[in-house]
């Protein structure tokens, strides 16, 4: 153990014994996973694993076939769609594919959080998003409509427009994906930071490896629809579970069995 | 033999259930929209938007089919006047089937198919990229905000048209009473207003809002619930105008006998 | 204007296709049962409660000035063979069918399937076109029919259980002349043709991906309902020439 102990250790998330399926297929069986407050918990495992689908159960966007969600104290699988607006504003998301609304500029996309909960008028929300857009470095982009844009480019503004309400906990789903490696260091270095200076929680699902393996202080490895290994980075590379060994060293053959090949 | 009868009972029964989870989910987000309108909290910007753009897409196909309309109509009832010799009655025939019918469903079905259409696409391919999610995420209600703007420019955008379409099939009937039959424009004007009541025309434009709220929640729910793809956004297009026509139609049903 | 100039082009093909005939041969049928047999509910259904609608509306026109509702079953079967029966079923064909095969054609478009044919040797007009062509104005032709007896029947029942009018009365078809019946038939054959033939070029003009497909899918729809409003006029017009003495 020769990471820091994280700020605090309650959990301020739980998946207790979570499953669910789509149709026939089976895509989280028995996931149960703690989240402390103010770490920056990284779940990794391949693709279609079910990475994505856990994490938007815990915004209410998907619902549980079994087992119990709990935030901050409170039962949050069972909520129904207008109840968990407030979770909603608590807990942000930034999505895979970035979900930036295409009829908008960017600055208006990040405007429209800020107009609809903080009340401000248009012209003051517009000047307020191209501050927020600064701090992802896409100012100048801000009368640019997604279509216009890279990959890349649109995810940092969808950062940007998440982090508008000041969540609690910020889910990313694989933010550093499609970026250049400067971007994507600026990118870990804003996680890390709003961790560290706010006591922002963040739950990171990534592939990045050296993301990984910089900035996060615990890892979830999620296999065949349950966590497989849980720990520190360093408890992580010494995993002695070959499953583990053979996705962090990116090996094509090995035990691990994934699907669709 | 039994197998043919047992395919197509089986069909039936399937249709029958698909249409009736159709029926109750419109009937759903019509409820979720009324609830919503209550206490108003409707996002203007969303609203002058889409008005904005509904007007700019349906105004010069509404203005053509409506003054074709009106023509129409007075090409159909030109035997009998010629007939009868009664000029003065070309007016009030035409006039009076276009203010209380033809109008309303005529420019209704242009809408559905140009709007009605366009609303279900933009919201289909919303829907598969994830943007409602998105939505939901940042804690704003798709409902409130995406669907309720919309069925309101709907029905105010179809209303207008009903009202302006009606003025443009008037003057269709009267350039075709003179080109085809040799009527004058007096004597049209006059058979219009001596003849039709101010009610023929409100019975038209109140079918004409049950219209508009109709096609906007059929539209707006065949976009929400697009799956599969774009090969889904196309899907839910098709399906979205033909069943906004058999609502139109079927309500225009009910609504000719509730307000006689 | 220019694209007016290419859908008398794809028209022209279609027929010149037609001509020299060699298409596959289920393709007609399948079509036929695409178009047909699966919009024959839908015709029903619009066709047989806006009859009821007509002859309501007529009745309360009659009743509002000589009260002498005997006229209203042989003007109404008049109507209804020479504009409304075809007319009605041409702008929901429209609808229904317009959108399905310029999605069709669309994707085919959009996903080079279109290319891939004339790279083989084959006309897509040929290929796409022609079938639905020929089972489109059949079976117009055939829902016509179906649409307009429903509409007839739908149209006296209301009549009588609403307004007293005597069955034997209202279906009457003495009045009733080949000149109506020749200018429905007329009609029912030439929406036929306009609705394949408009919906297969915006299907093949559609561009770029699902969007594209999206378009041509409305564009087909109003491009289609719009035809067959058109033409309408035109036929109404020169049938009323025509025709003349006939029709009254
Ligand atoms: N709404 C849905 N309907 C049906 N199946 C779904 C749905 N969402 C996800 N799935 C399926 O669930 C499985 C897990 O999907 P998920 O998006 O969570 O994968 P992931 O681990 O995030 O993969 P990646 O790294 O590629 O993003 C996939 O097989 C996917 O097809
Ligand atoms: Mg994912």
């Amino acid at each position: 153990m020769s990471d820091a102990p994280p700020p605090a250790a309650r959990p301020v998330i739980e998946f207790r014994g979570v499953a669910k399926a789509f149709g026939d297929k089976q895509v989280l069986r028995d996931l149960s996973l703690d989240v402390r407050k103010g770490e920056v918990l990284f779940i990794i495992g391949t693709s279609g694993v079910g990475k994505s689908v856990t994490i938007k159960h815990l915004i209410g966007l998907l619902g549980v076939d079994a087992g119990e969600i709990w935030f901050d104290g409170k039962r949050v699988d069972t909520l129904r769609e207008p109840e968990l607006a407030p979770i909603r504003k608590r807990i942000g998301m930034v999505f895979q594919n970035s979900t930036l609304f295409d009829s908008m500029t960017l600055a208006e996309n990040v405007a429209l959080p800020l107009r609809k909960h903080q009340g401000m008028r248009q012209k003051k929300a517009l000047v307020e998003a191209r501050r927020r857009l600064d701090q992802v470095y896409m100012s100048e982009f801000a009368d640019r409509y997604p279509a216009e844009l890279s990959d890349g480019m649109r995810k940092r503004a969808a950062i940007a427009r998440t982090l508008t309400l000041q969540p609690e906990v910020v889910l990313f789903d694989e933010p550093t994906t499609g970026l250049d490696p400067v971007n994507a260091r600026r990118i870990d270095r804003l996680i890390r930071e709003l961790s560290g200076g706010q006591g922002v929680t963040s739950v990171v699902v990534s592939h990045d490896l050296t993301s990984i393996f910089s900035i996060a202080d615990r890892i979830a490895f999620i296999y065949q629809g349950a966590v497989r290994a849980l720990g520190s980075r360093d408890e992580i590379r010494a995993s002695d579970d070959p499953v583990v060994q053979q996705f962090i060293q990116g090996q094509s053959s090995g035990p691990m069995e994934t699907p669709g090949f | 033999m039994f197998g043919f009868v047992e395919r197509a009972i089986t069909q039936v029964g399937t249709t029958t259930v698909r249409i009736a989870r159709e029926v109750g989910g419109i009937v759903v987000l019509a409820f979720d929209v009324l609830r919503a309108l209550f206490p108003p909290t409707l996002d203007g910007r969303e609203l002058v938007k889409n008005l904005y753009k509904m007007g700019n897409q349906s105004v010069p196909i509404v203005a053509l089919t409506a003054f074709f309309a009106g023509g129409l109509m007075l090409v159909q009832s030109a035997p009998f006047v010629e007939k009868l010799q009664a000029h003065a009655l070309a007016g009030w025939a035409a006039g009076y089937a276009v203010l209380r019918e033809i109008g309303p469903i005529l420019i209704a079905l242009m809408f559905s198919g140009r709007v009605g259409a366009n609303n279900t696409a933009e919201l289909g391919t919303m829907t598969v990229t994830e943007q409602l999610d998105g939505l939901r995420a940042l804690a704003i209600d798709p409902i409130r905000y995406l669907i309720v703007p919309r069925v309101v420019a709907m029905v105010v955008m179809l209303l207008a048209l009903t009202v302006i379409g009606d003025l443009v099939a008037l003057v269709g009937a009267a350039i075709t009473a003179k080109a085809v039959v040799g009527i004058e424009f007096s004597t049209f004007i006059h058979s219009v207003v001596d003849n039709l009541k101010p009610y023929d025309f409100l019975h038209g434009i109140y079918k004409s809002m049950v219209f508009g709220a109709s096609i906007a929640l059929t539209s707006c729910y065949f976009g929400v619930t697009v799956r599969g793809g774009a090969v889904g956004v196309g899907r839910a297009v098709n399906a979205a105008v033909v069943a906004a026509a058999v609502s139109v139609m079927l309500l225009d049903f009910f609504m000719t006998y509730w307000l006689g | 204007m220019r694209g007016l100039i290419e859908l008398w082009g794809v028209f022209v093909s279609t027929i010149a296709g037609m001509i020299r005939g060699g298409r596959p041969k289920g393709e007609i049928v399948r079509q036929m049962h695409a178009i047909g047999n699966k919009s024959m509910l839908f015709i029903a259904v619009t066709l047989g409660f806006i009859g009821m609608v007509m002859i309501y509306q007529a009745c309360m026109q009659f009743n509002r000035v000589t009260g002498d509702l005997s006229q209203v079953g042989v003007q109404f079967i008049r109507l209804v063979t020479s504009d409304f029966a075809p007319t009605l079923t041409g702008m929901m064909l429209a609808t229904r069918v317009g959108a399905g095969i310029a999605a069709e054609i669309g994707s085919m478009k959009v996903t080079e399937q279109v290319d891939a044919l004339r790279m083989s040797g084959v006309l897509p007009v040929d290929y796409l076109i022609v079938p639905r062509f020929i089972a489109s104005v059949v079976m117009t032709v055939v829902l016509t029919t179906l649409g307009g007896a429903i509409m007839y029947v739908a149209g006296g029942l209301t009549a009588h259980y609403q307004f007293g009018v005597n069955l034997k009365i209202f279906f009457d078809l003495s009045l009733l002349n080949p000149a109506h019946l020749s200018l429905g038939l007329v009609k029912a054959v030439t929406y036929g043709a306009a609705i394949p033939v408009v919906s297969g070029f915006c299907g093949l003009r559609a561009k770029g991906s699902s969007e594209g497909v999206g378009w041509a899918t409305t564009a087909a729809v109003i491009g289609s309902s719009l035809a067959v409003l058109l033409l309408d006029f035109i036929l109404s017009v020169a049938g009323f020439f025509v025709l003349g003495e006939a029709l009254r």
